[in-house]
């Protein structure tokens, strides 16, 4: 499986977080670091692009709930944008798109935060 | 005068009439409120037991790789108690020096369960320090009373009314008097290694099935640690992962139905293929009553020993919960509201539930996040995907659970196979890095359908070994399926 790339861009009150690659139990933890730091320094309004993850294990989805669910407790979200069909299917079929909010484009995403 | 005297009269009667209606509808009344708290109090008594029993066995669990075997045994027989209600409990360990089993832990006044015991005890001074050497010191051969047929038929021994049963020991002293007794066998990997045992309950009702449940759950948990406990001690750090991956391995297996039940026109079979990392599959048939037979199938986001434990709590749910109702839907919200509460808040089970009524072949079905079930009806030979919403377990609060599930109702004829599966099936990969999928595993499915349950499985076992070649899976394989018989 590929190695998933992890990039991170500033925007205002929120933050952009681009994955490339695979997300399993061996790469989540570099995800889980970057969200971690973003958590620190007070930043809890994320958008997660997903345009170039190809494979995202149970376990790292589960952790993603997590995360969602700490960010709105502290007043911000954990969205996701552009799942691919097949990732979205996985998330739709454990229920997770009635959990995590999911938008087509990054740009809806950061709209509705500014909303 | 007279007319005033009529209408006081009149008055009056109206008035005591209205007592005499508002008195009964009362009395109805607080009938009503008396039986509704009373149902919602057993309810709520349910629930605290099932609940205590999940948070119990987390912490059997969570110590038993730093205690030694006896500290184990206790917290084990003090779990047992409190979880049944009992007055006193004990495990018997088979021990290989002399072939038999003897008493290892003890918890409150065990009575003996070897009778004539009563003349030796007359003499002694202190009698519960007496009876407590007494059951310690005695030797159960094989197939021996309650204990022996417990181990050898492997299987629980519930004696409702003990005093009518001619297998329990009656005693004239009072304290040693069994009114009801329960027992279960402990076994790990088709070897039984003990019994558990819990007399009368505090309450002086009998045991119920619901104690049985949850004292075998207890049981079944307890031999895993009983086996490795020994072991534990020798490994190192490196062979102890390797070890940890047995173990989570060993505790799954164990957890798979040892048989299939048997109904009447009906064919199950079903296959769990583990992979080298460990997946946590599982599946249970369940027989909820003498024509309800409940299927699950289930898949563990976490992996290991945690990913086991969680199996084995929600497979105790879920066998705890079945009981309660015939609609999947009802017993999938009951086993989220326990586990939402208690797992981690980055786990989740994805779990398939459905309940067939053998005699009218109507099948419901209720999917926690789950793949959802494919139905090949023998009329025409089609595929029907078995569609209903929901959400996977121990991840929403009760309300957005409760919201988000539904079930759906089919009606199976002559000849038509469901089958479920877990996503290890269809994203079994090949070397040139494609999926199995669906459309494989029905084109699978499809002509083998009319030879049984279990040529489905061995032809589905067939084409994805076939497909995979040598390449090493992540992901646990599991697949059940149901026919109705022509």
């Amino acid at each position: 499986m590929r190695e998933c790339l992890i990039k991170r861009e500033e925007r205002d009150d929120l933050d952009i977080v681009r994955l490339d690659g695979a997300l399993d139990s061996y790469s989540f933890p570099r995800l889980e670091t970057a969200l971690n730091e973003l958590r620190d320094s007070q930043r809890h309004q994320v958008v997660l692009d997903c345009g170039g993850l190809d494979y995202i294990s149970s376990a790292a989805l589960g952790a993603l709930i997590g995360f969602a669910r700490r960010s709105r407790e502290a007043g911000g979200d954990l969205k996701l944008v552009k799942l691919s069909p097949k990732i979205f299917n996985i998330v739709e079929l454990l229920g997770f798109h009635k959990i995590l909010e999911i938008h087509t484009s990054v740009e809806d995403a950061v709209n509705k935060f500014n909303a | 005068m007279n007319a005033d005297m009529a209408s006081g009269a009149i008055l009056a009667s109206f008035l005591l009439l209205l007592l005499a209606f508002t008195s009964v509808g009362l009395f109805f009344a607080v009938g009503m409120i008396r039986r509704l708290r009373h149902e919602r109090d057993q309810l709520m008594h349910q629930e605290e037991v099932i609940f205590g029993f999940i948070h119990d066995v987390a912490d059997v669990f969570a110590y038993s790789d730093h205690i030694d075997l006896d500290r184990m045994l206790d917290r084990v027989l003090f779990y047992a108690s409190r979880t049944t209600h009992a007055s006193s409990a004990a495990i018997f360990l088979y021990e290989k020096e002399d072939q038999a089993f003897h008493a290892r832990a003890i918890s409150g006044l065990f009575p003996p369960l070897q009778g004539q015991v009563e003349a030796s005890l007359s003499r002694a001074v202190s009698k519960s320090q007496a009876i407590h050497d007494l059951v310690r010191s005695q030797v159960i051969h094989q197939g021996e009373g309650l204990i022996g047929e417990a181990a050898d038929f492997g299987s629980a021994i519930l004696i409702e009314d003990a005093e009518r049963d001619a297998r329990v020991p009656q005693y004239e002293l009072d304290f040693l008097h069994i009114r009801s007794i329960l027992l279960v066998p402990m076994r790990f990997m088709q070897k039984t290694m003990g019994v558990m045992a819990v007399v009368n309950r505090i309450d002086a009702k009998p045991f119920s099935q619901t104690d049985l449940n949850l004292l075998q759950a207890l049981a079944d948990q307890a031999s895993v640690s009983i086996h490795y406990a020994g072991l534990r001690d020798t490994l190192d750090e490196k062979k102890r992962i390797d070890h940890d991956l047995t173990v989570a391995r060993q505790i799954q297996t164990a957890l798979l139905p040892r048989s299939i039940p048997a109904f009447e026109g009906i064919e199950l079979a079903a296959f769990n293929d583990p992979a080298q990392e460990v997946g946590g599959d599982y599946y249970d048939f369940i027989q909820i009553d003498d024509h309800h037979l409940g299927m699950a199938i289930a898949d563990v986001s976490g992996k290991g020993i945690v990913g086991a434990i969680m199996m084995s709590i929600s497979r105790s749910v879920l066998r705890a919960q079945a009981e309660t109702s015939l609609s999947p839907s009802e017993v999938l919200k009951g086993v989220n509201r326990i586990m939402f509460e208690d797992i981690s808040e980055d786990m989740f089970v994805s779990m398939l539930y459905m309940v067939l009524d053998t005699r009218t072949r109507e099948l419901v079905v209720a999917r926690a996040g789950h793949e959802r079930p494919a139905w090949c009806q023998a009329q025409d030979r089609s595929f029907t995907i078995i569609d209903s919403r929901g959400l996977a377990l121990g991840i929403a609060d009760q309300d957005s659970f409760d919201l988000a599930i539904n079930e759906t109702r089919v009606h199976l004829e002559p000849g038509d196979v469901v089958i479920a599966y877990t996503d290890g099936v269809t994203e079994a990969m090949n070397a040139q890095a494609e999926e199995w999928g669906v459309e494989r595993l029905l084109e699978t499915v499809y002509p083998s359908a009319p030879h049984g349950a279990n040529a489905v499985l061995n032809g589905v076992r067939e084409k994805l070994a076939r497909f995979v070649g040598s390449v090493e899976q992540y992901d646990d394989m599991t697949l059940l399926a149901l026919r109705i018989l022509s």
